[in-house]
């Protein structure tokens, strides 16, 4: 797996508003039309979503109330992630809620900013908000039990050594 | 509760992708500054700012022996609640980067 591409982002940012929410935020050297087909065509956001496991797109009607559902084959397994469009305003807007196979009936709101910056530049902007902080402990748990991701080791490593 | 300017310096450290690999090869093992030049492919000075953000931040300490300085992870424990906000933000940043590489592979394939 090539790590050497080199790519178009020009800064990132990260927040934490609150103790149930985080936010992110990251400008891209493409136009907005493409960043949103990026997020809403379904062979476009295979190519990137599983984060370079292969990922298969189940369902996904980008539309509000339509379901979406994409799983990915990760080294450590199969992990689904599924959810609802709450709203879709192309081309600057899409809310979803997002529910992981391993947390059944925890869900968290996703929310994804595409800002137009001028001269084929988008600040893409995702904020995240859980409905508990026991969930989004849950979620952390979660995640470190099932080795969601092989480059998490880092970190299990950091807490490991203390 | 989360110290925000602490956790400042770890996320600026964790949000390039050399870094985290650093990291991770790290958790794994300690590495010579030139194991890891070599396999990043990068000069020995190039892995030395890297090596310096990752130990401003306190993920990586380091120590010369003779003419080899060596790399280990650092003294650093997150709390829980920082472990989370960075195992969370590390997913969304691996997404980004992903779609970063895709705008770039496709640009100029699309009108």
């Amino acid at each position: 797996m090539s790590t050497a591409a080199k790519g178009t982002a020009r800064s990132a940012k990260l927040s934490t508003p609150g103790d149930r929410e985080i936010r992110t935020e990251r400008v891209f050297d493409a136009s907005r039309e493409r960043v949103w087909r990026a997020f809403t065509d379904p062979q476009q956001i295979a190519q990137w979503w599983g984060r370079g496991h292969q990922l298969d797109v189940v369902r996904m009607e980008v539309e509000r109330g339509g379901h979406w559902r994409f799983v990915e084959h990760a080294p450590d397994g199969v992990h689904g992630f599924e959810g609802r469009y709450r709203e879709v305003r192309p081309p600057e807007r899409l809310e979803m809620t997002f529910e992981w196979d391993g947390m059944p009936g925890y869900v968290e709101v996703t929310t994804i900013t595409l800002e137009d910056l001028g001269a084929g530049r988008t600040r893409v902007s995702t904020h995240v908000l859980f409905f508990t902080k026991e969930e989004r402990d849950g979620m952390l748990k979660g995640g470190m039990e099932q080795g969601m991701n092989e480059s998490y080791a880092a970190l299990d490593g950091l807490l490991a050594r203390g | 509760m989360v110290q925000y300017a602490r956790l400042d310096a770890a996320f600026a450290a964790l949000s390039d992708r050399t870094r985290r690999g650093i990291l991770e090869r790290l958790g794994r093992g300690d590495a010579s500054i030139s194991d890891l030049a070599t396999r990043y492919r990068m000069t020995l000075t190039g892995m030395n700012k890297h090596v310096r953000v990752l130990e401003r931040a306190g993920l990586v300490a380091t120590v010369k022996v003779g003419r080899v300085r060596h790399c280990r992870l650092g003294p650093r424990r997150l709390s829980d609640e920082s472990a989370w906000i960075a195992q969370y933000h590390q997913m969304l940043e691996e997404r980004l980067d992903r779609l970063d590489a895709f705008l770039e592979r496709t640009k100029g394939d699309q009108a």
